[in-house]
């Protein structure tokens, strides 16, 4: 069993819009081991892009404890955070947002490293230029700017961007959305072989469970800002718990003419994080909902090995 | 023998942008028959979208412009008809559904108006009666009738691409022309939207022009399928045989990028390269320079469609046996 490089324990984030709150992340607990890619799965609201920024401070948390390394960093200063941050890195959804529009792709490379003043400055160019090698970016772009290339190439400069601090842990925020199938599958490759050869941890957040079960080691389900099952990727797919993850995986279009598992469709849309529903959460549109799911919020407990599952007729 | 509902002919649309010429779409031919649907697949910028828009034509002009080709539909050329003519087509026999349900409703008029907007523009009938019917329509895609009355605001996603559907579906179209109807949608709202197309299609025999870039998609709703990539269709055939047998090198290279739910694959084989710049098309068969099994003739010439069984048709040399035949007599290396 490898250790674990980040865990997170009763995890909550609401945020305050006027007179209601928004349950983002409502208690959620989970640990990423040493070189593992967690795969985090949902639909649009349900708190796991919140979740990946929590992880990183880049929003802070309402309450709960985040330890990366045995350390809890909600008590680091602002100093020690910054020398923290050059362990954890983020690749964002967006290539097109995520990047500077007027900065060179070198520029943009480069920044961390001065940031972090990591090696010395007459060095720096020529590890820009490394890093764009690395991930097949011809260096000849070094003074380029953004607009100039395509969505699959500026991935490639964000996670050229994340690599060169070096981290040991990046969150990946829906990193292939926005690309097409083709490109989506070179960056996936990319990211497998920088996984390989620096060691690195990665919380891989997507809605696509095909590109998910693909990259992942275990894999965590959301709903509504709670984690509702996780367990190994393929004792995930195979041996499905959770009601609302069994509707989920048999949604998904899976391209074959061989027989599709029966699907199940849910009634209605994701209810309102600002009104979550009471009890377990997902008792609104679950088709085997019982009167105490309405009343009794179920607990993340364990099932199998390493499966861990939240539904009362577990 | 099933009836020919819309025949595309050699359908060639332009657009220029700064004095360059971008071929959008390339000479595409195909037909959709009655209560089929058809799903038009690629990636960004094959053209996809151009085409559906050509066939209503809604291409913006300029920078748009319809090179040539015909479109037969109900036994006219709507390529040619008068712009009073077409206007009673849209929306009326064939009807569009957006990609995007958040941008393709107008935000300051209220949903059922908006539904009722095309039965009274169409069908000789009083705005009441017009926005009674949109109530049934509402009904129709699982709306309750009196939430007609609100702002798109006021829907979810994917209640908005079933306001979405239930104007394109108001005047009973024979076709529907379905741009990416649900890639903005999640997976569950996805099965919904999905489910609820293929019954009303099949309650009200619709035909349907799907385009999409998901092959999953393609899977569970489509009888037919076409491949386009830079603006040209390089494979055609039936579902059956697209899948069982995809066989030009692009249609395989999709099928292995996309990572298989039901198959542990350690690694993805990717298609090499990028998409070309629409400005500067490769010569020959334009997929030639991301092509694994790339001949010399693929450089110089361009492919012609070549029939395989059924109805499978592929635009690829690897299949046209002079050109294979060719290189066997004279002694070049065999591939693939």
């Amino acid at each position: 069993m490898s250790q674990a490089l980040l865990e997170v324990n009763n995890l909550v984030k609401h945020f305050t819009t006027g007179t209601q709150t928004v349950k983002a992340v409502d208690g959620i607990s989970l640990s990423i081991n040493q070189s593992e890619t967690l795969g985090l799965v949902g639909e649009s609201g349900c708190g796991k892009s919140t979740t990946g920024r929590l992880t990183l401070r880049l929003i802070e948390s309402t309450s709960g404890e985040i330890n990366f390394e045995g350390q809890n960093i909600n008590d680091f200063n602002k100093r020690n955070m910054k020398k923290m941050r050059k362990e954890m890195q983020m690749i964002f959804q967006d290539p097109y947002a995520s990047l500077d529009p007027r900065q060179t792709i070198g520029e943009t490379i480069m920044r961390p490293l001065m940031v972090h003043q990591i090696g010395k400055k007459k060095d720096r160019y020529n590890q820009v230029l490394e890093l764009m090698e690395k991930v097949g970016l011809d260096p000849r772009w070094v003074n380029r700017f953004p607009h100039e290339l395509d969505g699959g190439r500026r991935q490639r400069v964000g996670i050229a961007r994340a690599l060169a601090v070096n981290p040991k842990y990046i969150v990946c925020d829906e990193p292939v959305s926005a690309l097409d199938v083709s490109i989506q599958a070179q960056v996936l490759n990319l990211m497998q072989d920088i996984q390989e050869e620096f060691n690195l941890t990665y919380l891989f957040i997507s809605h696509d469970l095909s590109v998910v079960k693909h990259v992942s080691d275990r894999i965590a389900v959301m709903y509504l800002g709670k984690i509702v099952e996780l367990a190994e990727a393929e004792e995930l797919f195979h041996n499905t718990q959770h009601p609302y993850t069994k509707a989920l995986l048999s949604a998904v279009p899976v391209p074959t003419l061989e027989e599709k598992p029966h699907k199940i469709v849910l009634e209605g849309d994701v209810p309102s994080p600002k009104n979550p529903p009471s009890g377990c959460r997902f008792h609104t549109r679950c088709p085997f909902a019982e009167a105490r799911c309405k009343v009794e919020e179920p607990e993340l407990r364990e099932v199998g090995s390493e499966h861990f599952v939240a539904c009362h007729l577990v | 023998m099933k009836e020919v509902l819309i025949e595309v002919k050699d359908l060639s649309v332009q657009y220029t942008s700064e004095g360059k010429e971008i071929k959008a779409v390339n000479n595409i031919s195909f037909q959709v028959n009655k209560g089929e649907t058809l799903g038009i697949v690629g990636e960004t910028g094959a053209g996809k979208t151009t085409t559906a828009l050509a066939i209503m034509r809604l291409i913006q002009t300029p920078p748009g412009k319809i090179r040539n080709g015909s479109v037969q539909f109900d036994g006219k050329d709507l390529l040619q008809e008068k712009e009073s003519v077409l206007r009673k087509v849209r929306g009326n026999k064939i009807s569009m559904i957006f990609q995007d349900p958040m941008t393709s409703l107008n935000p300051v008029y209220t949903v059922g108006d908006q539904i009722a907007e095309v039965i009274w523009l169409h069908e000789k009938v009083s705005k009441t009666e017009a926005r009674k019917k949109a109530g049934s329509i509402l009904e129709l895609v699982g709306i309750p009738a009196e939430r007609g009355s609100e702002y798109p605001h006021e829907f979810s996603g994917g209640m908005k691409q079933r306001v979405g559907i239930a104007i394109a579906l108001a005047c009973n179209p024979q076709l529907l022309i379905a741009d990416e109807p649900t890639t903005a949608l999640d997976v569950t709202i996805q099965a919904q939207v999905l489910r609820l197309m293929t019954n009303l299609k099949e309650k009200l025999n619709t035909s349907m022009i799907l385009i999409t870039h998901d092959l999953g998609v393609v899977s569970e709703v489509c009888d037919k399928v076409a491949i386009m990539y830079a603006g040209e269709i390089v494979e055609y055939g039936t579902l059956e045989e697209i899948f069982r047998n995809p066989s030009h090198p692009y249609t395989q290279g999709l099928f292995n990028s996309i990572p298989n739910m039901n198959k542990k694959v350690r690694r993805l084989t990717p298609i090499v390269g990028l998409m070309p710049d629409p400005t500067e098309i490769p010569s020959g068969c334009s997929f030639h320079p991301r092509c694994p099994k790339a001949m010399k003739e693929c450089k110089s010439m361009k492919p012609g469609n070549i029939q395989l069984n059924g109805e499978h048709k592929v635009s690829c040399h690897l299949f046209d046996e002079t050109v294979v035949r060719g290189r066997v007599e004279t002694n070049e290396p065999s591939t693939p």
